[in-house]
């Protein structure tokens, strides 16, 4: 199992979080809230946005039919959506069959302690009108959230 | 594994075939598939644009990754094939007994969703074929039997619709012998 990156986009369309890991062989590697990865996110974006509008179409209308893996030759990308818009994204390698349990805790053990439930950390990630139509910038840099992130994730990169 | 529809797409990203399988349940009007055969055909691209950087890294250095390997799809026996059967210009047993190489490395190859799997099949002329199937497994022999089974529908492909004088290049397929073949063999999986 190999973890390549891990993202969160908010219900503006907008990238608040990410961290790509470039070594495998070593864990720290990477780059966090990176300013390059911006156009990566954005594609990243588009690309799950459009197969959820297919299949949403293509599902029986009476249940619900979200994206759950999208599989290329080379990479696995993984999807949890919330309620609230939040969608929570890992890209593994091929071998990696199911990783939704490693979405829920990072969601709810991790996301919902140290942002949603920090009362000094904001809960939507665009503050102006502007900021809501995809153009935000604003990360989650709390170290907290962070530092969790990192200590949970970092042994799955080269398992 | 049900498959629930059968598409091809042609290489500019038109939907030049559609068939469905099941009846009943949810039905997507003509105008709809064709925004779904554009936006795979999108995404295709895309995907391939998003690989992750730590395995352009790997490709760089020379180092052999495993997924170098996995490229190879194993044969998956005699899906949706007879014996005795009329195989066109292929010769029995079965279309290919051997595994093979897929052409399609880095795009898109399999999506699943809640309730439904989709699998794509590129050709190296550009050709997709898709399969939507009502089994929302995410195992990869799941995906190779699919690829499988997709490239004996690109078989017929090459034997009743290529060798049709009046098939037009990149135009709708209404050949009644693909249509079929098609039918048949997924009847029978």
């Amino acid at each position: 199992m190999a973890i390549y990156s891990f993202w969160i986009f908010d219900r503006h369309c907008n990238c608040i979080f990410d961290r790509e890991w470039t070594l495998k062989a070593k864990q720290s590697s990477g780059v966090v809230n990176s300013k390059q990865n911006e156009d990566t996110a954005k594609l990243l974006f588009g690309m799950i946005f459009s197969l959820k509008s297919i299949c949403r179409k293509l599902g029986n209308e009476d249940v619900s039919n979200e994206i759950r893996t999208i599989a290329t030759g080379k990479y696995r990308v993984h999807v949890l959506t919330t309620a609230s818009g939040l969608w929570l994204v890992l890209l593994t390698d091929v071998q990696q069959k199911n990783v939704s349990e490693v979405l829920h805790h990072l969601y709810g053990e991790i996301y919902v302690p140290s942002v949603a439930e920090n009362w000094l950390s904001p809960i939507d990630f665009a503050e102006k009108e502007e900021e809501k139509m995809g153009q935000g910038f604003r990360k989650i840099q709390n170290r907290y959230f962070l530092r969790a992130v990192e200590q949970y994730l970092s042994p799955m990169v080269s398992r | 594994m049900a498959i629930q529809t059968i598409l091809v797409i042609n290489k500019s990203g038109g939907l030049v075939y559609k068939k469905e399988f099941l009846n009943g349940g949810h039905r997507l009007t003509s105008n709809e598939y064709l925004v779904l055969a554009g936006t795979l055909q999108g995404v295709i691209a895309i995907a391939g644009q998003l690989t992750p950087k730590a395995l352009q890294i790997t490709k760089n250095s020379g180092i052999k990754d495993v997924t170098d390997q996995e490229t190879l799809v194993a044969y998956a026996g005699p899906l949706g094939i007879l014996e005795s059967q009329d195989m066109g210009s292929f010769m029995l047993p079965d279309y290919f007994t051997e595994s093979f190489k897929s052409w399609n490395t880095s795009g898109l190859k399999h999506i699943t969703t809640d309730q439904l799997s989709l699998f794509v099949f590129q050709s190296l002329t550009g050709v997709k074929l898709v399969a939507i199937s009502t089994q929302n497994s995410i195992s990869n022999v799941a995906v190779s039997i699919a690829e499988n089974l997709l490239r004996k529908v690109y078989c017929l492909y090459a034997d009743y619709v290529m060798k049709n004088p009046f098939h037009e290049a990149e135009m709708p397929i209404k050949c009644t012998l693909f249509d079929k073949k098609v039918a048949e063999m997924v009847s029978r999986l």
